[in-house]
C-alpha cells in the first residue's frame, strides 16, 4: 500500500466511525427534544431480576396489555418478536394508558390527546382463555445508573409509585426521559 | 519453545563444525533466516495484541461504571478522540514498519467504536439492543479492517461475530432455534480474510464453523448434522493431503488445513457414536474413524508433527469410545483397569512404532 494511502485510509475510517457515533446521538437527542412526553406507570418486577450490573429493569402497566386491545387480530393470533403499535391516551391519575393496539403500523393517526408509541412482543398470547395478555418491550425497560445507587430505588420502587416520563417520536420510537417517585423528580436526562 | 530461526542457526553451527559450509555462507544464511523470522508472529506482537485488549476491556468497564465525575458528553468526547488517535497512530506505527503496534493500535480504536455504543446506549437508556449493537459495531470492524487491510482487526470482526452469537437470541440449551444469519457473517469474514491476508481469522472461522455445527447437531437432527459434518470434514481432509498445494493455494492457511479437517471429521463421527452406539451404524463408523485415522498418518504423518499427535488423540478417544460400549457393559471394575491398561500398552505400542519410522525425515519438521 502506497505510504500515504493508509493514513488517508485511516483517517477515513475514524472520521467514518465518529461520524456514525454521531449521528446516533443526534437521533437519540432528537427524540428527547422533539417528542411527546407521556407518563408511564412502572411496576415491580421481578425481584431477582430487578437489578443486573449497573441498571435498574423497569416493567410498565403498558409492558403486558390485555390481548382485546388489539383492533387487527385474526385467527393466527399474535407469535414473540412481532412489531406492535400501542395508542396510550392520558387519564385522571395522570398517568397514560393504553387503549388500543395493533400489529404493525396503527390504522389511523393519533388523536391529538393520545400517542401512539412503537414496541415488539416478547411473547403472545398468555393466560386464561377469556383474560389473555400480550407481553410487549418498548426499549424503555433500563434505566441505568451510576454505580452502586440501584439498589436503593429498587427497593423503593416496590413500596412507592414509581412513574418514568418518557418522550415519544412521530415514528413511535419512545426514550426515557425522567425518572419519577410520584412527583418527584429523581433524574432527568439532558439532551446530550 | 524455540523458533524456527533458533533451530536453523543451530543447524548452520553444526554445518560449520562438520566442515560443511564455510563460515561466510553460514553467516549470510544466518542473516537470511534472521530477516525472514521478523516478519512471522513472534513473542512481542502477541504482547501487543494482548495489551491492545486489556486496553480495551478497560475502556469498555470504564463506559459500564457509568462514572458520574465527568459529565458524560466530555466521555463521549474523549472515546471520540480515541478512536481517531488509535486508527492514526496505527497508520504511522505500520509506516515505520511496526506492524505488530500498529494493529494493536487499531484494535483499541475498533473497542473504542464499541465503548461508544455502549455508552450511548447507557446515555438513553436503551434496552434490549444488544444483539443490533454488536452487528454495528461488527460491520464497523470489518469495513475498517477492509479499508486498512488489517488482520488482526478481521479476528477482532469474527470475535464480535461470535460474541453476537451469545448476547443474541441464541442460547445452547434452550428452545430458540439458532440464528443461521451467523454463518453468513463467518462467510463474509472468510472472503474479507483473503483481502487482509488474515490466516488467523481463518482459523477462528473453521473452529467456530465446527463448534456451531456441533451445537447445532445436539439441537436437532444429532445424526444427519454430524454426518455432514464428518463428510464435510473428510473431504476436506483428503484433498488438502492429496493435493496440498492447490488446496493451500485456495484457502490459505498454511499447510494447516489437513489438521482442521480431522479435528472436524474426529468430532463428527464421535457424536455419530454417541448417538447410535445400540445399533449397527456404531461399528461402521468406529471403522471409517480408524481407517481415515490411519489414513491420515500415512499420508500426511510425516509432514506435520501436529497432524501426527492430533490422529494419536483421535485414536486414543476412539479405542476409549469402543471399549466404553462394547466392553464397558460387561466388565467390571477390575476388568476396566486391565483394559485401560491395555489401551494405554497398545497406544503406546502405536505411536512409538510410528515415530520410529517418521524419525530420520522428519527432523526439523513442524
Amino acid at each position: 500500500m502506497p505510504k500515504k494511502t493508509i493514513l488517508l485510509s485511516a483517517l477515513v475510517v475514524a472520521l467514518a466511525q465518529i461520524g456514525f457515533l454521531g449521528w446516533m446521538i443526534m437521533a437519540r437527542a432528537a427524540v428527547l427534544r422533539d417528542g411527546r412526553e407521556v407518563l408511564l406507570k412502572v411496576e415491580p418486577v421481578d425481584p431477582r431480576d430487578l437489578l443486573r450490573g449497573d441498571y435498574v429493569r423497569l416493567g410498565y402497566e403498558i409492558s403486558s396489555i390485555p390481548a382485546h386491545l388489539f383492533r387487527n387480530v385474526d385467527e393466527a393470533g399474535i407469535g414473540p418478536d412481532v412489531d406492535v403499535t400501542v395508542r396510550l391516551s392520558r387519564q385522571s391519575d395522570g398517568f397514560w394508558h393504553a387503549t388500543d393496539a395493533w400489529i404493525g403500523q396503527s390504522v389511523a393517526g393519533a388523536a391529538t390527546e393520545a400517542v401512539d408509541i412503537s414496541g415488539k412482543t416478547t411473547s403472545g398470547f398468555f393466560g386464561s382463555e377469556d383474560n389473555q395478555v400480550v407481553s410487549i418491550d418498548y426499549g424503555l425497560e433500563r434505566f441505568y445508573l451510576p454505580e452502586g445507587e440501584g439498589l436503593a430505588i429498587e427497593r423503593d420502587m416496590r413500596t412507592r409509585n414509581f412513574g418514568i416520563k418518557a418522550a415519544v417520536a412521530g415514528d413511535g420510537t419512545s426514550q426515557i426521559k425522567a425518572l419519577m417517585d410520584g412527583d418527584t423528580l429523581l433524574f432527568e436526562e439532558p439532551f446530550y | 519453545m524455540t523458533s524456527y530461526a533458533s533451530r536453523v542457526k543451530k543447524d548452520i553451527m553444526r554445518w560449520v563444525e562438520d566442515g560443511l559450509i564455510t563460515s561466510v555462507v553460514a553467516e549470510q544464511l544466518a542473516l537470511d533466516v534472521e530477516s525472514r523470522d521478523r516478519k512471522a508472529l513472534n513473542f512481542g506482537s502477541i504482547l501487543a495484541v494482548l495489551a491492545a485488549l486489556l486496553f480495551g476491556a478497560a475502556i469498555l468497564i470504564f463506559v459500564a461504571a457509568n462514572w458520574e465525575g465527568i459529565p458524560r458528553l466530555a466521555r463521549v468526547t474523549m472515546l471520540f478522540a480515541l478512536i481517531l488517535a488509535a486508527y492514526m497512530s496505527g497508520a504511522w506505527f505500520k509506516l515505520r514498519d511496526h506492524a505488530a503496534i500498529g494493529e494493536a493500535c487499531w484494535i483499541v480504536g475498533a473497542a473504542a467504536f464499541g465503548g461508544t455504543i455502549a455508552l450511548i446506549g447507557q446515555m438513553y437508556h436503551m434496552s434490549g439492543d444488544e444483539a443490533s449493537a454488536l452487528i454495528v459495531w461488527m460491520a464497523a470492524t470489518g469495513l475498517a479492517a477492509a479499508a486498512l487491510r488489517s488482520s488482526m482487526l478481521t479476528v477482532f470482526g469474527v470475535g464480535i461475530a461470535i460474541a453476537w452469537l451469545f448476547v443474541g437470541d441464541f442460547d445452547p440449551f434452550g428452545t430458540h432455534s439458532l440464528p443461521h444469519i451467523f454463518l453468513l457473517f463467518l462467510a463474509a469474514f472468510w472472503m474479507l480474510s483473503y483481502w487482509t491476508r488474515s490466516q488467523p481469522a481463518r482459523h477462528v472461522i473453521l473452529l467456530t464453523l465446527l463448534s456451531y455445527a456441533v451445537v447445532w447437531a445436539l439441537d436437532g437432527d444429532v445424526f444427519e448434522t454430524a454426518m455432514v459434518v464428518a463428510v464435510v470434514s473428510v473431504v476436506l481432509l483428503a484433498l488438502s493431503l492429496l493435493l496440498p498445494e492447490q488446496t493451500d493455494r485456495f484457502v490459505q492457511l498454511g499447510g494447516y488445513l489437513p489438521l482442521h479437517g480431522l479435528i472436524g471429521f474426529m468430532t463428527g463421527i464421535f457424536v455419530i457414536q454417541m448417538y447410535r452406539f445400540e445399533d449397527g451404524g456404531f461399528v461402521l463408523a468406529a471403522i471409517a474413524a480408524l481407517t481415515v485415522i490411519a489414513a491420515t498418518l500415512v499420508l500426511g504423518g510425516r509432514e506435520s508433527k501436529a497432524l501426527r499427535w492430533l490422529a494419536y488423540l483421535g485414536f486414543a478417544i476412539e479405542l476409549a469410545i469402543v471399549y466404553l460400549v462394547m466392553v464397558g457393559s460387561m466388565a467390571g471394575t477390575a476388568g476396566f483397569f486391565l483394559v485401560a491398561a491395555l489401551i494405554l500398552a497398545l497406544l503406546a505400542f502405536v505411536i512409538i512404532r510410528i515415530e520410529k519410522r517418521m524419525k530420520p525425515s522428519v527432523q526439523g519438521a513442524v
